[in-house]
């Protein structure tokens, strides 16, 4: 980009990185940049929903208290396999790229166990839940206030449906992956799963401290 | 674009190591514990809330940086993945504020 250029050229104003999308994104695929794309519009709507939470919450009188209705040790229990289950499936990844098909379809097996672990807890969770009478649309409890079982149910289950995709999604790749399509350090769209697998984790992350730990006021 | 006839060009940037990958988890195991603490321990309100979310903050950007390898790609790239929610975050704040003092007020 010369500046004596500028005038004849108009293009040469604008930043070299920012020219070709492609040079601006290095060496990452069209599908890797798409997953991305992709996730920050999830994002948002995660964000919509979050959002509408926090405002409820914090224009209510008597928001209970997470720890009197839900159980914060399970739910931290459900945490941890999450976390471990994004490890399993970085390694499944790195197992890929080092052009092993079997140490690969191992690990893709290991995250999705702790998907479906996950799952489990939420609909142990859910079922306690329910028999309690917190449900998502009712006045069942004395004293409780109908936002919070709404806003809990439908961020939860809304994050419970992604980790259900991302379980059936790393399926196809399992499957994938036994057939030896992404044999030979071809670990492109392993990564991508892997970048859903991910978001679905720091997701929860965030739901976690939101919903369960942020504490009301005493 | 036919992603299954090469491998891709992206595996070529030198990838984090196996030993880089349980760091970070041995780190978000740490972040998660503390989170677990801070949450049974009778501090202020205030003090529990900045902490829990700087914690989850933590957590999240360990996740995408490492295990999602944001830390390998491009700086636009990073950009275009951390300005929206970077936008919300402040936009959360205001309005979460604004609801919680107009509740305050009504009082």
């Amino acid at each position: 980009m010369t500046a004596t250029d500028a005038h004849a050229d108009p293009l040469s104003r604008i930043p070299e990185a920012l020219r070709d999308p492609r040079d601006g994104f290095g060496s990452a695929s069209l599908g890797k940049i798409g997953m991305w794309i992709f996730l920050v519009t999830d994002c948002m709507t995660f964000s919509g929903l979050l959002l509408a939470y926090g405002i409820l919450r914090a224009g209510t009188p008597h928001w209970p208290a997470a720890s009197s209705w839900l159980g914060i040790p399970l739910t931290a229990w459900n945490t941890f396999v999450l976390i471990v289950s994004s490890v399993m499936m970085v390694l499944a990844f790195s197992a890929c790229q080092e052009g092993n098909r079997k140490r690969t379809a191992l690990f893709l097996g290991l995250t999705m166990l702790g998907g479906l672990m996950f799952l489990g807890g939420q609909a142990v969770e859910y079922t306690d839940l329910i028999r309690h009478g917190f449900v998502l649309y009712g006045n069942k409890i004395p004293g409780m206030t109908p936002a919070a079982q709404s806003t809990f149910f439908v961020v939860t289950s809304f994050h419970g449906c992604h980790v259900f995709t991302g379980v059936v999604y790393l399926g196809v790749m399992l499957v994938n992956t036994l057939r030896g399509k992404y044999d030979g350090g071809n670990s492109n769209s392993i990564e991508i799963a892997g970048l859903f697998w991910h978001f679905v984790d720091l997701i929860w992350i965030l739901v976690f401290t939101f919903v369960y730990l942020i504490p009301v006021a005493s | 674009m036919s992603e299954a006839a090469h491998p891709h060009p992206s595996a070529a940037h030198q990838p984090h190591s196996r030993k880089e990958y349980f760091a970070v988890f041995g780190a978000l195991c740490v972040l998660t514990a503390l989170e677990i603490g801070v949450y049974y321990t009778h501090i202020s309100q205030g003090l529990m809330i900045s902490a829990l979310i700087l914690l989850a903050l933590a957590k999240a950007g360990a996740v995408a940086l490492f295990f999602m390898h944001l830390k390998l790609e491009t700086r636009v790239l990073r950009i275009v993945v951390f300005s929206p929610p970077a936008l919300v975050a402040i936009y959360a704040l205001v309005l979460i504020l604004e609801n919680s003092w107009r509740f305050m007020t009504s009082l």
